[in-house]
């Protein structure tokens, strides 16, 4: 419990994923134009990265458990509990990503904003979707290094998925607005 | 086999739920205020970081509180000196963090040739300003979370950092816009 030891422990990592907000940052500063031009575009940016941080967070911490209770390792990682959990967060990005859409198609009523509901779903879902596909093919790097260099997954996986997170989602959103925003 | 991705869904949908709700009410914040940030992009940028800073600090916090109450070094009680000494340093590194990324995120900026329309004392403070209060009240939160749900025999782990940080992304986006009405960009 000293506080010495939090600080010199924490601050680095909180500089780290700080620089990798601020890439996020930036992401979201390069898309001004096209946030204006899809209304109820700029409601989703908080729900999706949110959602990126907690579905990824939550396989990081599960798979750290099944590491300690010795369900999976290093030589042993491909098993069917190692699947379930892949899915597990697959099928859960895919729901929650059409959760936002509609929310934020709902709610914008409400404040006088019209946008156009498939659209906005449509963009929700592609990034949503591929975003949870590459943090999750992150989250098997990253699990995989850390079982063959012998580290504690609890340590390392949260972090490293806060900060890439951040990144790939405002990428992905950014892209997948550009896209379907092309075709609208 | 322990895991099943059907319990894994079923678990995380209502939670999840919740956290979204609350984070699609935080964008209708940002969007009723979108002119302001299309004016002042620099601030646009900052709201990732404003939030990941807040949020990351309040899970360690958090984090850092369960296992004190887990190995019981730390009492349920406002006075419980190791609790207060997490809090006051996690200010502390909220000061120093907020300080060094909002001086970054401008002079990034600024080379980025980004419309600034705000002198860098200014906006650092604003920054500054937002980061305090908001590691204030998410250090409370982070606290309050973690005393009640290990009173309730829930556990701590599980309970804080997703109550942190949907809580943190929204009371940001709002003390953001609050201060930048009080310092008057």
């Amino acid at each position: 419990m000293y506080a010495k030891e939090m600080v010199k422990q924490s601050l680095p990592l909180l500089i780290i994923c700080g620089l990798g907000a601020i890439i996020a940052g930036n992401t979201l500063g390069a898309m001004i134009q096209i946030l204006q031009s899809i209304p109820g575009l700029i409601v989703v940016i908080p729900a999706i990265i949110a959602l990126r941080g907690n579905i990824s967070t939550a396989l990081g911490s599960r798979l750290g458990s099944a590491y300690h209770l010795g369900i999976i390792d290093a030589e042993n990682m491909w098993n069917d509990d190692f699947k379930q959990n892949i899915i597990g967060s697959l099928v859960l990005s895919f729901i929650m990503s059409f959760i936002i859409g509609i929310f934020a198609y709902i709610t914008s009523i409400f404040f006088n904003v019209y946008p156009n509901p498939v659209v906005l779903i449509l963009i929700v879902l592609i990034a949503g979707g591929i975003s949870g596909l590459i943090l999750t093919f992150l989250t098997i790097i990253i699990i995989y290094l850390v079982f063959r260099r012998g580290y504690d997954p609890d340590n390392i996986t949260g972090p490293a998925l806060a900060t890439f997170g951040d990144i790939v989602t405002m990428g992905c959103i950014f892209a997948s607005a550009l896209f379907v925003g092309g075709f609208a | 086999m322990i895991y099943s991705w059907k319990t894994i869904v079923k678990h995380g949908l209502p939670l999840l739920t919740l956290c979204i709700l609350i984070e699609i009410f935080a964008g209708q914040i940002l969007q009723s205020n979108q002119q302001q940030l299309f004016l002042i992009p620099v601030f646009l940028i900052s709201i990732p970081v404003i939030n990941a800073v807040a949020g990351n600090i309040g899970s360690i916090l958090g984090a850092r509180l369960a296992s004190g109450l887990h190995l019981g070094l730390i009492e349920l009680s406002v006075n419980d000196k190791n609790m207060q000494k997490n809090v006051i340093t996690s200010l502390l590194i909220g000061l120093i963090t907020y300080t060094i990324l909002a001086i970054l995120i401008y002079y990034i900026a600024y080379i980025g040739n980004i419309t600034m329309n705000v002198g860098v004392t200014a906006f650092v403070s604003i920054i500054l300003g937002t980061g305090i209060i908001l590691i204030l009240i998410i250090s409370l939160i982070s606290v309050l979370t973690a005393f009640l749900s290990f009173k309730r025999g829930l556990d701590p782990d599980d309970m804080v950092a997703p109550v942190v940080t949907t809580v943190g992304d929204t009371l940001g986006i709002i003390f953001l816009f609050v201060i930048i009405g009080v310092v008057g960009v």
